[in-house]
């Protein structure tokens, strides 16, 4: 044996390590593919066998705070064709011919489609986003047409149309960055509709829900074997706002039929900073972007996304006379019954300031009730500009209100710290300019609300809020909620507020915002009137208002672009806001 | 038990080997069965395996109870009976899928190239066995080479690259353990490495044409365009061989400048063989090789097989879905699953266990004819065995390395569990001889 075994070397024995070392390094990468990465590769395979008639979840709904709902969803239905059904070019035609006009395609069309899906065996949609109108004519012929699936889903509808359109927001198909830092979290489609613009943007993580959707087992090639599972979706979370409905509708309706449609109007509550209303003109119908597909299109969906009410910048003009008032009061030796005679003009030594009509001698409240820019520039000139920028200060200008909206303006503070900041000189017309609100003072009608509310409140600056409660759409839980939130207080002399709210009663009863009035309420207001050197003036409005003998309870900013009067632009649309928040009902 | 140590005076079988075959043949059928979704005869597939399957079990007998030293004497004649296979498919073979080599008969189809993978180990090794002492010969590597080359261009002819890409190893393997000078399988071995490097090389600058505007590479990719290029390449290579020589030569290291020669002939026929590839690679294959060197880049395309593969086998996990359950196979997402990649319908049906059992089958067949080689009672058994063992692990390596990504996509099925019949009774044929070998070992002690 041993001499027959010497030609035997031991080359083989090496191989056979050979091998193992081979087999061992396949063991582990097999333990690698099914032990380690199991539930990757498991979740491949379910992809690859299901395919998914996905059904949108009924987005969040929005309300105001009197329970309407602004925002809210009604069912559509996809058409689909599953190829199990008679499969002969008669029972096709018929098919065709039948389903055709209903699903507003064309004839020829859908038998393209059908035997489109035919061939290919898969579930093939042949109509989507129908309303429920052409849904109850199908489903009546589905009975005679085995093979098709009716599938149910929702969409957005908006109630109330361009109802606080610009806080609302609207919806739109995702585009390519929008896809692509999509939150993985959520079960997105490629062609979800996702919110673009204000509150439908800024929900939309909790607005959204968990879609629902049929799941078939498809082989290889897609045909349809069976169904495994019909799961039921999970509507979003609605959202309530402090937004007064009837408010709401007063201003936008105001502006709407303003001389020339474009402005703002906020309403607040000076007692917690709630918004009660929030209108910008010009509003878009966010409908448009989620009709039905068996309506007719509407043809131009160009939108003005621009919020005047908290991106417009403007002067404030006369209604900044309340803080030139403030600020003569609390300088101390003011006496509101010193009378200043007004004959139309302010001499100024090198340049004669204007007055815009010819008041003749008013005191203080007669200052206020006239808007007398006389009387503005005497007091402003013996105090100096410097208490004027303090109060301002006092009153937060220049500094965003800090609502939660997108892209909200700052305006600019006016005043000579400011200027000797920046640089450069202060000059004598610049304090007068000031007194008056106009000059480089810039606000924007969400700081006037502010303002109007911190007066209203004696002194309690409040960060603008319009979103009551987040709450859950099964468990009804509060998710979030808004928070009153007090920004800064403007502390001043009791006796001093008296004065103001006394001048402002006295301009709404007998003067420039006369139009305000309210028989059984207390009113407070100011107009003005922004110059405006490119074109017609501004029209401001502020007011707030109280029953009789109680403490304010809303306080409203308008503003009307081009307006030219405040009074008479802007003065009609405060008074619609302020009679539907009391709910006063007059005869005509 | 079944150790050869204890029981090799009586047996006449090696049971093990036996066990592990017939496991791997129970498992393949029923795996099967399941890939092609059918349970019932009436399935052409599950028939013709179920039919073939005694057929090549008939065949191992045979082979068992024959004299396997036959062949040795006979190498001739079965040489003859080779090229009569080959010559005959390529005359009266039918096309399928591009390549003419199937016999179509009335009742079932052959593939001759298979029975003639192992038909080529029995004939090499009976020339080998001749060789003697003079194996360490280049004359013995020339000779062979002019033994099996006409074998491996009627293969060529079909063409049948499968076929190739497992006798060239098992053959290798049969050169290096009849022990053959190890410098001159080096050589093989870097003419294979040239050719597969120049052919990868100019399939991934045609995958990345933004490399060609380094000026070096864009003269490499155009080297197979033109006969001056190829003729200046050859110069620098005749150049390069030069130095090397003058180098070792300064350092006094004498080498016969004979291997110089040699090592330049090879690299630069490496070359022409790469060439020759790339020009005669079909657009499949050209895919495979593209979907194996960048799979992520085309994932419904070509690199689609394995992925799909693979997914089947990760769904698996450890226990499996269930035989008869494979969601991915029986939907049809694995590609070829009753033949090349059956292995993905065994990872997803029977899970890690299912697959490392099949592992397990095979690495003991190898290390069972390893052992019979070692008990052979003449040179020639071992060279059989050894040829043979190597046939079985290439065919391991090959297509567990497909399924796992190791390897490009080759069209190599795992014999015993793949469907086909003529692998079938060409594999058991192997194992028939094996047997045979271990059947008339040295009984003495």
């Amino acid at each position: 044996m041993a001499a027959t075994k010497i030609c035997f070397n031991n080359r083989l024995k090496s191989l056979l390590i050979v091998a193992f070392l081979a087999g061992g390094i396949v063991a582990l990468r097999l333990a690698d593919i099914q032990l380690l990465r199991h539930t990757h590769y498991l979740q491949l395979a379910e992809q690859n066998r299901t395919q998914v008639l996905y059904q949108t979840a009924p987005r969040g709904r929005i309300f105001t705070a009197d329970g309407k709902s602004v925002a809210a969803n009604a069912p559509s239905f996809n058409l689909y064709y599953l190829s199990a059904g008679p499969k002969d070019k008669d029972y096709l035609d018929r098919l065709a011919q039948d389903f055709a006009p209903l699903l507003n395609i064309k004839e020829n069309t859908l038998l393209e489609k059908l035997n489109k899906g035919l061939r290919s065996g898969k579930a093939l949609a042949l109509a989507e986003n129908l309303s429920p109108k052409t849904a109850i004519s199908l489903k009546e012929l589905l009975l005679y047409y085995p093979g098709l699936y009716l599938i149910e889903e929702n969409k957005r509808v908006y109630p109330y149309g361009a109802f606080a359109s610009h806080l609302v927001g609207y919806l739109g198909s995702m585009e390519g960055k929008e896809w692509k830092n999509r939150d993985q979290s959520l079960d997105y489609r490629l062609n979800a509709k996702i919110g673009k613009n204000g509150l439908e943007k800024k929900f939309e993580k909790e607005m959204k829900g968990r879609d629902g959707g049929v799941y078939l087992e498809v082989d290889f090639r897609g045909r349809v074997k069976r169904v495994i599972e019909d799961r039921k979706w999970r509507a979003g979370h609605d959202v309530y706002l402090t937004l007064n409905y009837a408010v709401q509708q007063a201003a936008e309706k105001g502006l709407k039929n303003s001389k020339t449609g474009r402005g703002a109007a906020v309403a607040m509550d000076p007692k917690t900073g709630a918004v009660l209303a929030l209108a910008t003109a010009p509003a878009f119908d966010p409908s448009m972007f989620v009709a039905y597909s068996d309506e007719p299109e509407v043809k131009s969906k160009r939108i003005s996304e621009y919020n005047l009410a908290v991106q417009g910048i403007y002067p404030p003009a006369s209604t900044f006379k309340i803080i030139t008032a403030i600020a003569a009061i609390e300088k101390g030796d003011f006496d509101p019954y010193k009378v200043i005679g007004c004959s139309g003009h302010y001499d100024a030594g090198s340049r004669l300031f204007r007055c815009w009509s010819k008041h003749g001698p008013v005191d203080f409240f007669g200052g206020m009730a006239g808007s007398c820019d006389v009387y503005f520039y005497t007091i402003a000139a013996q105090m100096g500009s410097a208490a004027i920028e303090k109060v301002q200060r006092m009153f937060q200008f220049g500094q965003p209100t800090g609502i939660d909206l997108p892209g909200e303006k700052a305006g600019n503070l006016y005043g000579p710290t400011k200027r000797a900041r920046n640089r450069s000189y202060w000059f004598i017309g610049d304090t007068l300019n000031l007194s008056i609100g106009q000059g480089e003072l810039l606000v924007t009608p969400i700081k006037m609300a502010q303002f109007a509310s911190a007066v209203a409140s004696k002194g309690k600056i409040w960060r603008p809020y319009y979103l009551d409660r987040l709450v859950h759409s099964q468990t009804g839980k509060v998710l979030q909620s808004g928070k009153s939130e007090q920004l800064g207080s403007v502390n001043i002399q009791k006796s001093t507020w008296d004065l103001v709210f006394k001048a402002l009663k006295h301009t709404v009863d007998t003067g420039t915002a006369a139009r305000v009035k309210l028989k059984g309420f207390d009113v407070y207001g100011k107009t003005g009137t922004a110059q405006n050197p490119h074109g017609p003036d501004h029209g401001w409005f502020m007011a707030f208002a109280a029953a009789e003998g109680k403490e304010p309870e809303i306080a409203v900013a308008v503003f009307v672009e081009y307006g030219e009067g405040g009074s008479s632009a802007a003065g009609p649309i405060a008074r619609e806001m302020l009679k539907a928040y009391f709910d006063v009902q007059e005869g005509n | 038990m079944v150790g050869y140590k204890s029981s090799s005076r009586k047996s006449k079988i090696d049971w093990l080997l036996l066990g592990a075959m017939l496991g791997l043949a129970l498992l393949g059928a029923l795996c099967i069965m399941s890939a092609v979704n059918a349970l019932s005869l009436s399935n052409a597939v599950v028939r013709t395996h179920l039919i073939a399957l005694p057929l090549a079990f008939m065949v191992f007998l045979a082979a068992w109870s024959f004299n396997y030293q036959i062949f040795d004497e006979q190498w001739k004649p079965l040489y003859g009976v080779i090229m009569a296979l080959l010559i005959g498919v390529l005359i009266f073979g039918t096309y399928q899928r591009g390549s003419k080599s199937w016999f179509v008969l009335p009742f079932f189809s052959m593939q001759p190239a298979e029975i003639c993978r192992v038909l080529t180990i029995l004939v090499a090794a009976a020339f080998l066995d001749r060789q003697g002492r003079r194996i360490r010969d280049m004359r013995t590597l020339i000779l062979l080479g002019v033994l099996v080359g006409p074998i491996f261009g009627l293969i060529m002819m079909q063409p049948d690259f499968s076929s190739i890409v497992i006798t060239f190893p098992a053959l290798i393997a049969l050169l290096y353990c009849a022990g053959i000078n190890v410098f001159y399988l080096a050589l093989i071995a870097v003419f294979a490495a040239v050719a597969g490097f120049f052919t990868i090389a100019w399939t991934y600058l045609y995958l990345h044409p933004a490399l060609l505007d380094y000026k070096i590479l864009a003269i490499f990719y155009k080297l197979a365009s033109s006969v001056w290029y190829m003729g200046g390449f050859c110069l620098l290579l005749s150049v390069g061989g030069y130095v090397f020589w003058w180098i070792f030569k300064q350092l006094r290291i004498f080498l016969p400048s004979f291997y110089f020669v040699l090592a330049t002939l090879v690299v630069a026929a490496g070359f022409f063989a790469g060439v020759f590839v790339d020009h005669q690679m079909k657009p499949y294959q050209r895919k495979r090789v593209e979907a194996f060197l960048a799979p992520q880049s085309d994932p419904q395309g070509a690199s689609y097989n394995v992925l799909q593969a693979q997914i089947a086998m990760g769904s698996g996990g450890v226990l499996g879905k269930g035989l008869f359950s494979g969601t991915q196979s029986r939907l049809g997402f694995v590609p070829e699953k009753h033949t090349d990649f059956i292995l993905a319908v065994v990872g997803e049906e029977l899970g890690l266990w299912g697959t490392l059992t099949v592992l397990g089958l095979y690495l003991l067949i190898l290390w069972r004819i390893s052992a019979v080689a070692y008990l052979a009672s003449d040179r020639y058994g071992y060279l059989v065995c050894s040829g043979i063992f190597g046939m079985f692990l290439t065919y391991m390596v090959i297509n567990f390395g497909m399924l796992i990504g190791l390897f490009p996509v080759a069209g190599i099925p795992l014999p015993f569990i793949s469907y086909g019949g003529s692998n079938l009774v060409s594999s058991m044929l192997a194992l028939g001889v094996v047997q045979s070998v271990y059947a008339r070992r040295i009984t003495s002690a």
